[in-house]
């Protein structure tokens, strides 16, 4: 393997891991708080890509500046997480948080295949392109190796921010100290008063944010068609279970694992790229059934 | 006319429980109990296992719902409210197995306490720059436990997890508070002495206390009055001295404490 094609694995490894990153953080966030698999969030991926390019084909066919997609973005991953998720939680899960695991599963997967069809309903099934926030910021050469400044630079900065940034989130402020008390025992955290729903609404609507904000973010990279929200949900489940559920930090190690682990099989054993990170996923469960960042000790109650 | 213009009129109990009806299958654990509470003092609670005691507290504080009967905080009725509502109101409780976040440290749990019930106003200020900081680290003082405020509570003796969460339950700023067993747990050689730091704390920061207890040792020397449980109901009332050399009681009660 020469230096061009190793460095250009690599940038694509990276690049691909900051977006599943992105889409894993919200997955494993509301694992972690609420221990509710959510494999609706797929769906909320695909949506936030849908909706930026809508909203982005509609400010450009108005003839205003291409850079106003990167606001786009954000505003299309908020309206996906308060207009889809906000209503999820609450009239749906809020409901089945003392059910069977499976029950739980059942019901997002419901409403993965009704979202699935809300897709097709909206935007029909031919794909979508919509590449100005990549033109927008242009190629950058680094050892000789062209690539976007999109891929490379913003999308692996908004994923540290966004790993940083929600660590900070958890651990320092008042309302991550809430999120955090409630996680670890929601009795006592009613018992001194925390509103308890408020709390599990709140952290599923930021969970959601980030899967509309990975959509968001990978759709100036990739068409936009039916399905890509199934492939999201699989991949973001291989490295949130690779990390082990509820892990942050793990998520994004495991993400850059499972991104690299695929980029680089696409140049060496192209065959057999789709199933890297599958492989990997089993690997690591079958010498650490618990993730490589789980802690296999049972949660109190 | 109003009731609260009369001035000869007596101000509302503090707490009071009218008809209380719970079943669990066929057992009856709260039949028919009326009860008030005064503010200012320290009433223990003893009786049998299984007497109602323990529903007697969920029922206060809205963990349980009766199914008849109504509990009145100084008048107004909060059976209906869910238990987050009720402690804002003044009502907070100790469970037998303290509650406390276990990754957190002493402090911290304290913290978490007052921002929840301060509400969330600045919810992206760091936990430890809140200004209620000082006056949580003068409730770690009325408990004894500033020396382990930045450790975390996994760390910590039961005697010191029993004492912080009084502290949290102290930082919620309540009126009234209901324990379940203050002591249990607590080496046996230690339960005067956390109970003696436990009542100097309720009466420096104000707040009557109902507590059920097992122990006819700290009932005597901590209590100001005894309510006696017997098959759902109280049974009798009074001062120490009455209640523990009842004929009754030391039959039915402390008979079976000693068996």
């Amino acid at each position: 393997m020469d230096l061009t094609i190793f460095l250009l694995a690599l940038f694509d490894g990276i690049s691909y891991a900051a977006l599943v990153f992105i889409v894993a953080l919200g997955l494993t966030l509301i694992f972690g708080v609420m221990r509710i698999l959510n494999v609706a969030h797929g769906s909320l991926y695909a949506i936030g890509a849908y909706a930026t390019v809508s909203l982005t084909g509609f400010v450009l066919s108005l003839g205003l500046a291409p850079v106003l997609s990167f606001p786009l973005m954000l505003i299309s991953a908020v309206l996906v997480g308060v207009l889809l998720g906000g209503p999820i939680e609450w009239l749906l899960l809020r409901r089945i948080y003392d059910k069977p695991e499976v029950l739980q599963l059942l019901v997002t997967f419901a409403v993965f295949m009704i979202l699935e069809d809300v897709q097709r309903l909206v935007w029909g099934t031919q794909p979508y392109f919509q590449a100005s926030a990549l033109q927008a910021l242009g190629n950058v050469t680094l050892f000789g190796v062209t690539y976007t400044v999109y891929q490379l630079i913003l999308l692996s900065v908004v994923a540290m921010g966004l790993l940083f940034g929600l660590r900070f989130f958890l651990r320092h402020t008042v309302i991550g100290k809430l999120i955090l008390a409630t996680t670890e025992d929601r009795e006592a955290a009613q018992s001194i008063g925390i509103d308890a729903d408020r709390v599990f609404l709140f952290t599923f609507i930021v969970g959601a944010v980030l899967a509309g904000l990975g959509g968001a973010l990978a759709s100036p990279t990739t068409s936009i068609l039916p399905g890509m929200g199934a492939d999201m949900i699989v991949l973001s489940f291989a490295v949130v279970a690779t990390a082990g559920l509820g892990q942050i930090e793990g998520a994004a190690v495991a993400a850059l694992l499972i991104g690299l682990g695929r980029s680089f099989a696409i140049y060496v054993w192209p065959e057999v790229a789709v199933l890297v990170p599958y492989l990997i996923m089993v690997l690591v469960l079958l010498v650490r059934p618990q993730g490589l960042f789980g802690t296999s000790v049972a949660r109190k109650i | 006319m109003n009731a609260m213009n009369r001035p000869d009129a007596a101000p509302p109990p503090l707490l009071e429980t009218r008809d209380l009806l719970i079943k669990f299958g066929g057992v009856t654990a709260a039949d028919h109990v009326s009860m008030q509470i005064e503010a200012g003092k320290n009433l223990a609670i003893i009786g049998p296992n299984g007497a109602g005691k323990t529903t007697f507290l969920n029922i206060c504080t809205g963990w349980l719902k009766p199914h008849k009967g109504k509990v009145f905080l100084e008048g107004e009725d909060i059976t209906p409210l869910p238990p987050r509502k009720i402690v804002r109101r003044g009502v907070a409780r100790a469970f037998q197995i303290p509650q406390l976040f276990t990754e957190h440290t002493a402090l911290e749990n304290l913290l978490i306490s007052a921002a929840a019930r301060e509400g969330l106003r600045n919810p992206l200020q760091n936990l430890h720059n809140i200004s209620q900081r000082d006056e949580m680290m003068h409730l770690l003082d009325l408990v004894h436990c500033t020396d382990v405020a930045d450790r975390v509570v996994v760390e910590l003796s039961e005697g010191q997890r029993k004492l912080i969460d009084i502290a949290v339950a102290l930082a919620l700023k309540p009126r009234l508070l209901l324990m379940d067993e203050p002591t249990s747990g607590v080496a046996s050689s230690q339960k005067h002495e956390v109970m003696e730091i436990l009542v100097g704390a309720l009466a420096e920061a104000g707040v009557t206390s109902v507590f059920v207890e097992h122990d006819m040792g700290i009932v005597e020397r901590h209590a100001d009055e005894v309510a006696v449980w017997n098959a759902g109901n109280v049974q009798l009332r009074g001062t120490p001295r009455e209640i523990l050399e009842h004929p009754d009681v030391i039959r039915d009660v402390i008979g079976e404490e000693v068996a």
